[in-house]
């Protein structure tokens, strides 16, 4: 199993709103979350809304701080994900037997602490 | 879609069955003024804080919101038609008795359904309400232009894809002619709940105390803010389940 880190921006909230205050976190840095867990409360001009995380992981930074205006395509938040082996792989057909696996344990960005 | 018998009014109500259901008293969310199931309870967070309790949720759009019909006649929007609504709903899902949580205009249509109907109702969480009239000061020829609390309610909703401001302005003229009276007061057990900012929600506690319920306050959040707040949500899940 290898882990990589994936970046979440602030989605598009509709209505033709271009950002969101940050209420409140749901999550703290290093806690373990599933997907659709609740991951943060914003506001917009329109109304208040909670993120669920679109992943399941773990948070190795949270970009904004509460009360801050965060333009949407901004960052909000970086998991590190898991990643199974078994999963298809680009150029690879069929499963690579397991006697073969590699053991080099990919990351791609080191952990922000 | 379900029709009231009274005058053919068709309202949409969500059944969110949960994937483990708990042997519980199902919950009916009943959104605030000028938003919807969806807006209101569902980007909010309450329909998967409520599933994972395996609680079945109810959440209707209200007549004049969502995609229920929307008459432009005031005379369409007075509590007992709402209640009817409510009543048709619950009777089509085959649903005897509920527990009713609601915010802002959606608390007084919880209380209405109790008082009128309580055998049906289990317990009643309000939030984001309070006994003041909320339509004091607002000119309802005209609502929205004022400078009331519910003026700019008004104008923040009317504009939102899919409301009809005919519509929200007639439900204005019907809820502000049958002003909310808190006697008699619910004899169901009641949690009230409202931001510390929440003007709208003025003499909150003091509806709680006359209940003989209990008073939740919500740190920092008004109106508009405090129906996403994780406290609340936590405060009325307890609420329900205990």
């Amino acid at each position: 199993m290898a882990e990589e880190s994936v970046t979440f921006t602030l989605p598009d909230l509709g209505e033709g709103l271009v950002e969101a205050t940050v209420l409140e976190w749901q999550v703290g840095v290093g806690d373990t979350v599933g997907r659709n867990d609740p991951l943060v409360e914003v506001e917009t001009t329109k109304s208040a809304v909670v993120i669920p995380s679109p992943k399941a992981g773990r948070i190795a930074e949270l970009h904004a701080r509460e009360e801050e205006v965060v333009p949407v395509g901004a960052p909000l938040v970086t998991f590190v994900v898991t990643v199974s082996d078994d999963a298809p792989q680009a150029g690879i057909v069929g499963k690579v037997p397991a006697e073969e696996r590699p053991t080099r344990r990919v990351r791609l960005k080191p952990p922000a602490d | 879609m379900s029709e009231n018998p009274a005058d053919g009014v068709a309202i949409r109500c969500a059944d969110l069955i949960p994937s483990s259901p708990a042997d519980a008293v199902p919950v009916l969310l009943l959104h605030g003024f000028g938003t919807s199931f969806d807006m209101n309870w569902r980007a909010a967070g309450w329909t998967r804080a409520l599933e994972a309790e395996g609680l079945r949720v109810l959440g209707p759009d209200l007549r004049g919101h969502g995609d229920s019909d929307k008459p432009a006649d005031s005379g369409f929007y007075l509590p007992e038609h709402f209640v009817g609504d409510l009543t048709a709903a619950l009777d089509r899902l085959g649903v005897e008795r509920v527990d009713a949580v609601g915010y802002s205009m959606g608390s007084r249509l919880a209380w209405e359904l109790a008082l009128t109907h309580p055998e049906r109702v289990r317990r009643v969480a309000l939030c984001g309400f309070g006994p003041a009239d909320a339509f004091e000061g607002v000119d309802l020829s005209d609502p929205g232009s004022g400078d009331t609390p519910f003026d700019s309610v008004f104008r923040n909703v009317a504009g939102l894809p899919g409301n009809d401001p005919a519509a929200l302005a007639a439900c204005a003229r019907g809820q502000a002619s049958r002003p909310f009276r808190a006697h008699p007061p619910l004899t169901c057990p009641v949690l009230v709940a409202a931001g510390s900012e929440d003007e709208v929600a003025a003499g909150a506690q003091e509806l709680a105390a006359l209940c003989g319920g209990t008073f939740v306050e919500v740190p920092g959040r008004g109106h508009a803010n405090a129906v996403s707040s994780r406290i609340l949500r936590q405060a009325v899940v307890e609420f329900l389940t205990s």
